[in-house]
């Protein structure tokens, strides 16, 4: 039992890092970013090519995987979203085409096969029948790390405040001369960056294929619909609500039984309390 | 000398034009009340000025265009705007609205913030709590007090008591003129509270469905017959 509240712990963990940039998009743009799955995607490949491919250290691993997942952001907000404002259905359809596209170009340059990641630290801890992946033990402090930080940035700093009042009044954020593009902007290269680095992670904890884009956006999309639309708070409590009922459901039921459960959940949250557990629709 | 200068403005939502013609000017330094029923195009003739709505004609502030500025950049320039209803972040404590405010200029964040506490002490008491859980006098408060944490020379509120009590009323009255006298802040606000205005304010134009009606010093209009008709009733 120990054993398994522990790897739910930390899947949890990358669970909410996951999730917490597809939230944040969400709740300043008010839009669903159906290509935010292709960050993490994007940021297990990246990685791969930079430590297992061209021989660079792990920390440029990572910081190739984050710049290319705020390039990526950057361009997908610039080029496409922001052409396409105030039309939220056009922006997930848009973004949703993209993913598949993005999913094709990696076929193409990686061919259709899964790729195994080394993980980024090896090892496993043992302790009294406890054992679980210094990998995932990671995985989790990194998330919670970031996540940190992220509070201590939207909650403390002038731009995290700008973020939040972008996502809770616009019009009050114009006359306080805050610009709303730019805050949008800042959020997705924010979201961008976090969804590359839990993709090294991801990426490591299951494998890395051309549609591994698809899982994590599930994820994303029942912690933000079950936390409720926009609360960073709420996503994380949920993340871990989800996480540990995945690491049930694998040691306890049946592992093929796992992402059903999660799709159960966000069913029932939308026809019990629509708004999610948490909601208030904003950061 | 005219620090905000207005010529034939029109204002439109779609194809329908909301604002017809409009000429004002505000000296600097003056209070200038703009009165009208609802619908009149006061809360629109506001948001033109901050850029908010497409207009066609021509603002200036300190002799500057406008045309062509976007809401930030204008209220880089000096204008402090407090709209009706507040438009404050809910979930934000009242430091944190007043805060926000002060984005254009950080580097004044903790001198302004001292500013607002002395114009409105009770919002230094509760600068945690959350402004969605505070009375409408109170929002009231925090809405100005964002728009002053922008150091703006011109100030525009819009029907500051609007559903507040009469207690409430005097407190944003005596606050509006300190901030005129003690910190030079010209105001442009617009009121349905007849008395409100023409108590708080040097210059008064009557506004009735996108158009300046009557035009005149405060102390002149209140004894204008027309005025009192449509008005005061008497």
């Amino acid at each position: 039992m120990v054993n398994i509240l522990i790897q739910g712990l930390a899947l949890s963990g990358l669970y909410a890092l996951l999730a917490v940039g597809f939230t944040m998009i969400f709740s300043v743009g008010r839009v669903l970013n159906l290509a935010y799955g292709v960050y993490i995607m994007l940021g297990g490949y990246m990685y791969y090519t930079a430590v297992q491919v061209m021989g660079l250290p792990k920390i440029g691993g990572f910081l190739f995987a984050i710049a290319a997942g705020i390039a990526f952001a950057v361009l997908t907000y610039s080029i496409l979203v922001r052409r396409l404002e105030g039309n939220p259905v056009a922006v997930e359809i848009a973004t949703l085409i993209l993913a598949v596209v993005m999913q094709s170009l990696i076929i193409l340059i990686y061919r259709p096969v899964s790729k195994s990641m080394w993980p980024v630290v090896q090892g496993v801890f043992r302790y009294e029948g406890v054992f679980v992946t210094y990998n995932l033990l990671v995985a989790m402090v990194v998330s919670w790390v970031a996540l940190a930080g992220l509070l201590i940035f939207v909650r403390y700093t002038r731009y995290g405040r700008a973020i939040q009042a972008v996502s809770m009044d616009r019009k009050g954020a114009i006359i306080s001369g805050i610009d709303p593009r730019r805050m949008n902007l800042l959020t997705w290269a924010i979201s961008g960056a976090l969804g590359a680095l839990a993709g090294v992670f991801f990426a490591t904890y299951t494998q890395l294929n051309p549609s591994m884009w698809v899982g994590p956006l599930i994820v994303a999309v029942a912690v933000v619909v079950v936390g409720g639309i926009g609360s960073i708070v709420g996503s994380l409590i949920v993340a871990h609500i989800i996480g540990f009922m995945e690491t049930f459901t694998t040691a306890m039921i049946a592992a093929e039984l796992r992402g059903v459960f999660t799709m159960v959940l966000i069913i029932v949250v939308l026809v019990v309390a629509p708004k999610g557990l948490f909601g208030r629709g904003e950061l | 000398m005219a620090l905000l200068e207005i010529e034939n403005l029109e204002a439109f939502y779609g194809r329908a034009r909301s604002l017809h013609g409009i000429d004002l000017a505000v000296e600097a330094g003056t209070i200038v009340g703009i009165i009208g029923p609802n619908g009149a195009g006061k809360s629109t003739l506001l948001d033109s000025i901050l850029g908010l709505t497409r207009t066609k004609g021509e603002i200036r502030f300190d002799k500057k265009s406008l045309a062509g500025l976007n809401p930030t950049q204008i209220v880089g320039m000096g204008i402090g705007y407090a709209p009706e209803r507040g438009h404050l972040f809910p979930f934000m404590g009242v430091r944190d609205n007043l805060l926000v405010g002060a984005h254009t200029v950080p580097d004044e964040a903790e001198k302004n913030l001292e500013t607002v506490y002395s114009l409105f002490p009770a919002l230094r008491s509760r600068e945690k709590q959350e402004t969605g859980t505070q009375s409408g006098g109170e929002r009231q408060m925090v809405s100005l007090g964002r728009a002053l944490m922008s150091s703006p020379r011109l100030l525009i509120v819009d029907e500051p008591t609007i559903g507040l009590a009469p207690k409430i009323c005097d407190d944003i009255a005596s606050a509006l003129q300190r901030m005129n006298r003690e910190l030079g802040m010209t105001i442009l606000l617009t009121e349905q509270n007849v008395n409100f205005a023409m108590h708080l304010a040097n210059d008064i134009h009557i506004l009735e469905t996108g158009e300046i009606r009557l035009s005149g010093a405060a102390g002149e209009l209140r004894n204008d017959p027309q005025l009192r008709a449509a008005y005061f009733g008497r």
